[in-house]
């Protein structure tokens, strides 16, 4: 079974393409055939991390070419095991990935025979990284103790929670949605999944039991980038419990990840940071997440509007 | 989204269990505000001005009613005659709850039980042949200790409370693992306590005896 791990969040810098080849890193050491996918259309940079720094293959030429599949731009990276497809040359109008180019890049990783998928996704909220989010129950949240990356993972969270409502509607259904949503309450509502939500629990009720039966097998999770020594130890626990409450998406902590001057070094050395500096504080946080949540992967979901 | 917040009763609100006490209360009340305030990183930009101030009025009411034992009863009844909640039944368990070992109230409890479990114990020693009979021998072994404590039926952690000796050496003195047993200084002192603790009359020879018996002696 392959596992699928989107990594999103919100905020550019929270360290996405950082934890995505870490873990990869990680996953392949363990001898899991891993994948990295970069999925950051537009801004692709996963390469220079995992130490590929002249891709000669890349995403675009699967987008571009109708004969070749996914496993044809693969490349192989200097770790054995670890696997990557890169966005290094992607063509300069990708970051607009049209509807049926993203369907087919959605069909073809699902058919990816890999222990181990990671997508390291872009910042924002496009369409693009919010369906890609969505291409598994397993999507992990990055963000750093700081007020402006966690406004954008709320963000991120929400328009992942209402993206997910959209699909259970048709657009004239979505409509009539949006009208009742706006009786009940004020104009800025609807930027509120959860007010949105308490709308269809009462006039949709058989959509709000499909959704919330949709929503509770998902397993998201979240993980605190960047920590430093003086920030406060409960905010992740009491992240994934106000977004509980507050939104019913369940979200379940992960772990911290240190604050370590060595990544920089690394990143500037374009070296891999867990083999140049395997005994940091960071290099021991990012171990501990890896064998947790190696562990505690949940199943695989079926994409159900492909 | 079950429920919204405004629709949670106050325990739901402050996260804590029906039968919690008032410390626990507080905790999760300043746990609360530290999610809740304006200027947390936890709920920053997740609500709007309005919403946090109507969370956070609600916290306090929660809060108030809650940490306040008359208001409380007042509102399990509600509840209970709103039928959310049984709460009959969970509060009759308040009682049976452990007590924290350092309230005052027990801590008296606890000395006067000591006492008059400390003329129970004396009673028992001179009835019972068994004791009387180890003791008036003139070797005293670990196991000897170990057999007139379970016949009067003290537990080893209660000797463990009273005295304050690590379980572990009280362990290795009862079943005599000479190798293992601290100094002889500390063994004698230990040995004492525990004796003490027993009710255990002469404390004073009878350590001197168990000391005597150890095998490194001869």
């Amino acid at each position: 079974m392959t596992h699928i791990w989107p990594i999103g969040g919100g905020k550019g810098g929270s360290g996405k393409s950082f934890l995505a080849s870490s873990l990869g890193h990680l996953l392949a050491k363990s001898g899991k055939r891993t994948l990295l996918i970069d999925l950051d259309l537009g801004a692709a940079n996963l390469h220079t991390l995992v130490g590929v720094p002249y891709p000669e293959k890349c995403f675009s030429d699967f987008i571009a070419k109708k004969n070749l599949t996914l496993e044809d731009v693969k490349l192989a990276t200097p770790c054995p095991n670890l696997f990557l497809i890169s966005g290094a040359n992607d063509t300069l109008d990708i970051a607009n990935l049209p509807y049926e180019k993203k369907l087919k890049t959605l069909k073809a990783i699902n058919k990816l025979d890999y222990d181990y998928i990671l997508l390291d996704l872009g910042a924002g909220t496009s369409f693009n990284t919010l369906d890609f989010f969505l291409a598994s129950r397993n999507g992990i949240f990055i963000t750093t103790p700081e007020p402006t990356s966690i406004e954008n993972v709320y963000r991120l969270m929400r328009a992942i929670y209402f993206r997910k409502i959209k699909h259970y509607f048709s657009a004239v259904h979505f409509r009539d949605l949006e009208q009742k949503v706006k009786q009940h309450f004020d104009e800025i509502s609807f930027s509120k999944p959860e007010r949105i939500i308490t709308v269809i629990k009462k006039d949709f009720p058989e959509k709000y039991e499909q959704i919330k039966k949709d929503l509770d097998a998902f397993c998201f999770r979240l993980i605190i980038n960047q920590m430093h020594k003086q920030d406060n130890i409960a905010l992740g626990p009491q992240i994934c419990k106000i977004v509980k409450t507050h939104m019913g998406m369940p979200v379940e902590f992960a772990g911290y990840i240190a604050y370590d001057e060595h990544v920089h070094d690394a990143v500037c050395q374009r070296v891999s940071f867990l083999e140049r500096y395997p005994h940091t504080r960071a290099a021991n946080d990012l171990r501990e997440l890896g064998k947790k949540m190696s562990s505690s992967s949940g199943e695989q979901l079926s994409l159900n509007y492909l | 989204m079950d429920k919204k917040f405004s629709e949670m009763n106050y325990y739901e609100m402050l996260d804590v269990p029906l039968e919690a006490t008032a410390a626990q209360i507080r905790a999760a009340y300043n746990n609360a505000l530290q999610m809740y305030q304006a200027d947390s990183l936890v709920s920053y930009s997740f609500f709007s001005q309005e919403e946090r101030r109507e969370i956070l009025s609600l916290l306090d009411r929660a809060y108030a009613t809650l940490i306040n034992e008359h208001e409380r009863e007042k509102y399990n009844a509600e509840l209970a005659r709103s039928g959310t909640l049984d709460v009959s039944g969970k509060s009759a368990q308040v009682k049976k709850e452990p007590v924290n070992l350092f309230d005052l109230s027990r801590q008296r409890d606890f000395f006067a039980a000591r006492k008059t479990g400390n003329a129970d114990l004396r009673k028992k020693i001179e009835q019972s042949q068994r004791i009387q009979e180890i003791i008036s021998r003139s070797v005293l072994t670990g196991a000897d200790l170990k057999d007139i404590r379970t016949e009067l039926g003290v537990a080893v952690e209660k000797i463990n409370q009273e005295t304050k000796i690590r379980m572990d050496y009280l362990r290795f003195i009862e079943e005599d693992k000479i190798e293992r047993l601290p100094a002889p200084v500390f063994l004698k002192g230990f040995v004492k306590a525990y004796l003490k603790s027993l009710c255990l009359e002469p404390a004073d020879e009878l350590a001197a005896r168990y000391m005597n018996s150890l095998p490194g002696k001869n």
